[in-house]
């Protein structure tokens, strides 16, 4: 088939998940031959066109700048949308594939003038991401997302929560929508590492206990409630750091609650950590935790577990499908700081449960969450928008 | 959960508006008065942001002809685009 997915974020472009989903399933589209073309947004020293194993990835220029970011949107979707039709002379696309609002506008001009079926992959919603709809923007964020789910073919989800949750808020038919869950390269996480040089960059000594947190700094991903909740860890487990990976728009607020903590010299903020280096700081930590409180999948729990790091995650939403408790990680409650360093405290203090969290959490991604099945399952959604 | 509904620092509502209009590479930066005019906002207010900006690392300046021109980096555009993600 020939595919053409559009996406707001690809590799160096990376925001949130999206990224890595999309470059985890273009590349496996790919080793499957189909031909797989990425459109997406430029970035700084990223060519305009390359090709990634297979992918032909096409950057678009955003020739026009507006400081309302949801009219920027509008600007970058048409530059795509121009991107897409200069291809399609070259190229009969079988398939469009959008991800998530922000290509929407242009994922549905281009099934409309290609004739062509449109597929959305729904990673999250607006009324989940600011838990509620409390401004303009944020309705018209949410009515884009409905169309692009009414104007889609199949509507691919990646857990059973996202499906419920839009099944519920846009009336979507359930039969219109596939669950079909993220997946991790598993051959990123096999490599030999040093980890004490690892952890020591990352400001961490051979007698301390790495505590990580990897994700954007925001409220959706919880990670107040980790900070908040150190000083009950540390009273059983002093030799616990804090390191906390990423960027957002929370960050001053939460090195503010880090300091208040009086444990600042136990919290580390170290920004925003290239793929390579993250996944050598994962494999380093002693417990990976994911304290999200909206979370429609939580791809960086599956990575803690392929990693090989005991994982510690809010019992919501995917979280709950990615992580069995007490089998493949620990499940909390969300916000609940005594629930959190329980589970922490419960990893941190017994080696021979952490090792069998970890063998259960490795065989259990090695079986499900292998790109190459997700990719078969998603190019059976193709065929069968195609075939309708 | 998205900013909207939120306050926003000033800062941080600069940089997305830096952002916005276009100014994320070498290539592409503006200067004082050009950032002045596309976000209607006061000089000194302009410059008191660029500056706290660029002590975070959001923000990059460069001079041609003598001329300071100013750029949102690499992490600016990640934290700009963490807000609607």
């Amino acid at each position: 088939m020939k595919i053409c997915m559009l996406t707001w974020e690809f590799p160096p472009r990376i925001v949130g998940g999206i990224a890595p989903h999309c470059l985890g399933l273009a590349k496996a589209l790919a080793r499957e031959n189909h031909e797989v073309h990425v459109v997406t947004l430029d970035f700084p020293g990223a060519p305009i066109s390359e090709d990634v194993e297979g992918v032909q990835v096409h950057r678009t220029k955003i020739e026009l700048g507006h400081p309302s970011f949801i009219t920027w949107t509008f600007l970058f979707n048409h530059f795509m949308e121009r991107k897409v039709a200069m291809l399609s002379r070259d190229v009969d696309f079988d398939i469009i594939h959008i991800h998530d609002w922000l290509t929407a506008e242009a994922g549905i001009s281009c099934k409309h003038y290609l004739n062509k079926p449109l597929v959305s992959t729904v990673h999250s919603t607006e009324v989940g991401r600011a838990q509620g709809l409390h401004s303009p923007d944020s309705y018209l964020i949410d009515g884009l997302e409905w169309w692009m789910a009414y104007e889609a073919k199949r509507v691919i989800v990646t857990s059973n929560s996202m499906k419920w949750e839009i099944q519920n808020h846009f009336h979507l038919p359930e039969d219109k929508i596939d669950t079909i869950p993220n997946a991790v390269d598993v051959a990123k996480y096999q490599k030999e590492i040093d980890r004490e040089s690892v952890r020591r960059r990352y400001g961490v000594w051979p007698n301390e206990k790495l505590v990580l947190f990897i994700g954007r700094l925001v409220p959706q991903k919880g990670v107040e409630y980790l900070i908040k909740a150190l000083p009950i860890i540390v009273q059983r487990r002093p030799e616990a750091k804090l390191v906390i990976t990423g960027d957002g728009w929370s960050k001053s607020y939460l090195e503010g609650l880090a300091r208040s903590t009086g444990h600042g010299d136990k919290i580390r903020f170290v920004g925003f950590v290239s793929d390579s280096n993250l996944v050598e700081l994962t494999m380093s930590a002693d417990v990976l935790v994911v304290p999200s409180v909206y979370e429609p999948f939580g791809i960086v729990a599956l990575e803690g577990m392929a990693s090989g790091v005991p994982v510690v995650a809010g019992n919501v939403g995917g979280l709950s499908e990615v992580v069995e408790h007490d089998r493949t990680g620990v499940l909390v409650h969300s916000g609940d700081l005594g629930s959190i360093s329980w589970g922490v405290n419960k990893v941190l203090s017994d080696p021979g449960y952490s090792h069998w969290l970890i063998e259960n959490a490795k065989k259990k991604v090695k079986e499900i969450y292998s790109w190459d099945a997700v990719a078969k399952r998603t190019a059976k959604v193709y065929e069968e928008a195609c075939r309708r | 959960m998205g900013l909207r509904g939120f306050s926003m620092p000033d800062d941080l509502y600069f940089l997305c508006m830096l952002h916005n209009i276009g100014a994320t590479s070498t290539e592409k930066s503006l200067t004082m008065e050009e950032i002045t005019r596309w976000t209607a906002m006061e000089p000194e207010r302009v410059r008191s942001n660029i500056q706290k900006l660029i002590e975070t690392n959001y923000v990059k300046a460069n001079s041609s002809s003598g001329v300071e021109r100013y750029h949102v980096t690499e992490d600016g555009i990640r934290k700009v685009l963490s807000m609607y993600s």
